[in-house]
């Protein structure tokens, strides 16, 4: 039995009952649904072995193959599994300990991420440092053998779920950039840190802000040594080759067939114009997935392939599109919400506008595709001053 | 060799590659064939069939070809679509290849596959359903081709007959088009004796409908390639261009707009080699897909080229225009995006309108 056989058999024994209400939700823009059963699911999987397949064998996980990790995904995403509460610690965070840890880290933070009871959250974007990431302020200070963190994050997404923040500061007085900065990381629960929810315009609250008022943590909890932040920061980023976007995209899949059928339903499928702009949106589900496919075959085979650039941009346009379509196709019942509260489409509608704009903006995935992808010159940097008009 | 392609299909492009730079010349190849007068270039047509053997790349290596089906084909028309270079590849080794291979009676298989493989025969394909005066226009590629295949209905499906160049009482008639390098003309066969139609094959409306849907996928790789090299010239360009103390390559505004159009090529792409790899099953939809999608980036994209040239790109001296003019007229060639589009929605709702 393949693992994907495996793993489509548990799921089909293990997520229903309880489970059930579960099925399809907490997607990006419905997150606050059933937080608490959400976690109990993480655990489920955790238990059965179903968190970290992708990790070494001698660290816990199965050690399985890029094929494995693409069928675990969309089997996943095929049986109508929630949105995972634990991606940023499973997909993210282990194998930058795995990677670039020490013995006790691996130790101290790979079993509860496997177990599923730990959960964290990524403490990169400031509010003066979004799209110009390294233009940290968070500060983080050496003293008595703690580092004592002091400043703010933002955007931070799940916050309030999470038992950990990884937090990128600045540990070297006077240092710009990407120069200076520390890697850390730091327990939630502590005097020094307070969360606030972002309510979003979609009415829930996946984002945080995140304030350090002396917060601390050992010293020995940095990944990579001091000036090392940035370098560890990125190869963060780097971890998530993709496997996990053809999961997403059945999620897509689904919402795409959500409004076929409505269409169906209330005769917008007679509209010429919606007919292509429906045919166009499937069109774009298709090329995503081959696009995909292309850069993980590509990666497999360790060549270096350019089409990956253009990921993010073009699944968040086409999400974004989607939800707009979805609202055209409504029509008129669009405007009003049944039983007071958004509905699904309308949460799409609503949450997809983030899509273009977290993770790297389409405006900074333009510059990212023509200085990497393309060779164009860098966009000459501002010394420093802010210029006025 | 990157996905889906092996060692065979890169050195079939290296070998495309290198004949059809040299052929292009910075748009030279282009200019000459516009000056011919006749949208063909039958030196470089033996050269590439004959001698480099590229004809073959699609017929089954029991008829003598390299049995590379869609993918090889794909890498062949990406390189044709970067030169524009005229000659007969599309219709002869795609369209009618792939009539004859799938459609054709033996007889028919020997006397042509083989002929094509080795570059000896190139053909044009004539839909003639509709066609109750016996005459057809916009053919592509029939202006020079040795044969013609003609398709009518019959009974209880599609026949296919063969018209050799020559046979008595053929008439071609060439068209002139605002591209210049593909050569159309209208073919009339009201003069044909009916013993003169060679039948070689037939079969029913689906298949018929499938073959001619599967070479939409060798006219998707030509937009794509044609895209890839007005996008390269643009990058060229724009690396080379100073104003304002410069070069406009490190304006977002000049930097956003080619970024998008390596968005659009390479989503292009992927769906072209998603059709040519798709199975059987799935690749009427994919081909459809492909056709669309890469017909519009490439129109999209040689239009965005000119404008980043700026006057020069609107010179005729610039060979851009002959990208943009092959780019619109593959907007023509099998029906418009907007028909597929809707073909691909009848076929997502169920509803076949």
């Amino acid at each position: 039995m393949t693992l994907r056989e495996e793993f489509s058999q548990w799921m089909t024994e293990n997520f229903r009952g309880e489970y059930e209400c579960l099925r399809g939700r907490a997607t990006p823009g419905d997150e606050d649904a059933f937080p608490g059963k959400r976690l109990e699911w993480e655990r489920e999987l955790g238990k059965a072995g179903w968190i970290g397949v992708g990790w070494p064998k001698e660290y816990g996980g199965r050690g399985a193959s890029l094929d494995d990790i693409v069928g675990f995904n969309e089997e996943y995403a095929a049986h109508g599994g929630p949105g995972r509460a634990g991606h940023i610690g499973e997909t993210l965070l282990a194998p930058t300990i795995i990677a670039f840890g020490t013995e006790d880290q691996k130790a101290k933070y790979l079993p509860g991420i496997k177990a599923g009871t730990e959960f964290w959250c990524q403490g990169y974007s400031e509010p003066n440092a979004g799209s110009d990431l390294s233009n940290i302020k968070t500060k983080a200070r050496l003293e008595n053998g703690q580092w004592i963190i002091e400043g703010q994050k933002i955007w931070t997404s799940l916050a309030m779920d999470s038992d950990y923040i990884f937090v990128v500061a600045r540990a070297e007085e006077g240092s710009v950039g990407r120069h200076g900065l520390v890697f850390l990381l730091v327990k939630l629960d502590q005097a020094g840190i307070e969360i606030r929810p972002i309510k979003q315009m979609s009415g829930t609250a996946e984002f945080n802000e995140v304030f350090f008022d002396g917060a601390v943590c050992e010293q020995e909890d940095i990944i990579g040594g001091v000036g090392e932040g940035w370098k560890i920061a990125m190869a963060l980023l780097g971890f998530e080759r993709g496997a996990s976007t053809l999961g997403q995209q059945m999620t897509f899949a689904d919402e795409f067939r959500q409004i076929v059928e409505l269409a169906k339903k209330n005769g917008a499928s007679q509209n010429p114009l919606i007919r292509q702009r429906i045919a166009k949106a499937y069109a774009g589900l298709k090329i995503m997935r081959f696009t995909a496919l292309r850069t993980l075959e590509a990666a497999e085979t360790g060549e270096l392939t350019k089409e990956g650039y253009m990921s993010k941009i073009y699944w968040a346009s086409w999400h974004r599109d989607l939800g707009e379509l979805a609202m055209d196709v409504m029509g008129a019942s669009a405007e009003t919400l049944e039983d007071g509260e958004f509905n699904k489409l309308q949460k799409l509608f609503l949450f997809s506008r983030s899509d273009t704009i977290y993770g790297g903006t389409n405006q900074i995935q333009r510059n990212i595709i023509a200085e990497r992808a393309l060779g164009m010159p860098k966009e000459p940097r501002g010394g420093g001053t802010v210029i006025k008009g | 060799m990157a996905y889906p392609f092996t060692d065979d299909h890169d050195m079939i492009r290296d070998a495309a590659r290198g004949f059809l730079q040299t052929w292009y010349d910075g748009g030279k190849g282009s200019e000459r064939v516009y000056q011919s007068g006749t949208a063909f270039d039958g030196a470089a047509w033996q050269s590439f069939a004959k001698q480099l053997g590229m004809a073959g790349i699609a017929i089954s290596e029991e008829h003598e070809g390299a049995g590379l089906g869609d993918l090889g084909r794909v890498v062949v028309m990406e390189e044709l679509g970067a030169s524009l270079c005229a000659i007969p590849f599309l219709t002869t080794c795609g369209i009618v290849t792939d009539i004859i291979q799938t459609a054709g009676e033996a007889t028919a298989k020997n006397r042509y596959l083989k002929k094509i493989a080795a570059g000896e025969l190139s053909a044009a394909y004539c839909d003639g359903h509709d066609a109750a005066a016996k005459v057809v226009s916009h053919v592509a590629h029939a202006a020079e081709a040795d044969l013609i295949v003609l398709s009518g209905r019959g009974e209880g499906g599609i026949d296919y007959f063969a018209i050799p160049k020559g046979t008595a009482g053929l008439k071609i008639t060439p068209e002139k088009t605002m591209d210049p390098t593909r050569s159309f003309a209208a073919v009339d066969w009201n003069d044909v004796a009916k013993g003169d139609l060679i039948p070689i094959g037939y079969g029913s409306e689906d298949q018929h409908e499938k073959l001619i849907t599967q070479s939409f996928i060798a006219l998707a790789a030509e937009c794509v390639g044609g895209a890839q090299k007005c996008l390269d010239m643009t990058l060229e360009y724009a690396g080379q261009r100073v104003q304002f103390g410069r070069p406009i390559a490190s304006f977002q505004a000049i930097k956003h707009r080619c970024a998008d159009m390596f968005i659009d090529i390479e989503a292009a792409r992927s769906a072209v080699y998603a059709a040519a790899m798709a199975s059987p099953e799935e690749k009427t939809e994919a081909a459809i897909i492909a056709k669309a999608y890469a017909t519009d980036a490439f129109f999209k994209v040689a239009g965005d080229a000119i404008q980043m040239h700026g006057g020069i790109g609107f010179t005729w001296d610039y060979p851009l225009h002959f990208f943009f003019k092959r780019a619109r007229a593959n907007r023509s060639m099998f029906g418009s995006s907007e028909r597929d589009y809707d073909h691909l929605a009848s076929h997502i709702f169920g509803d076949a309108s």
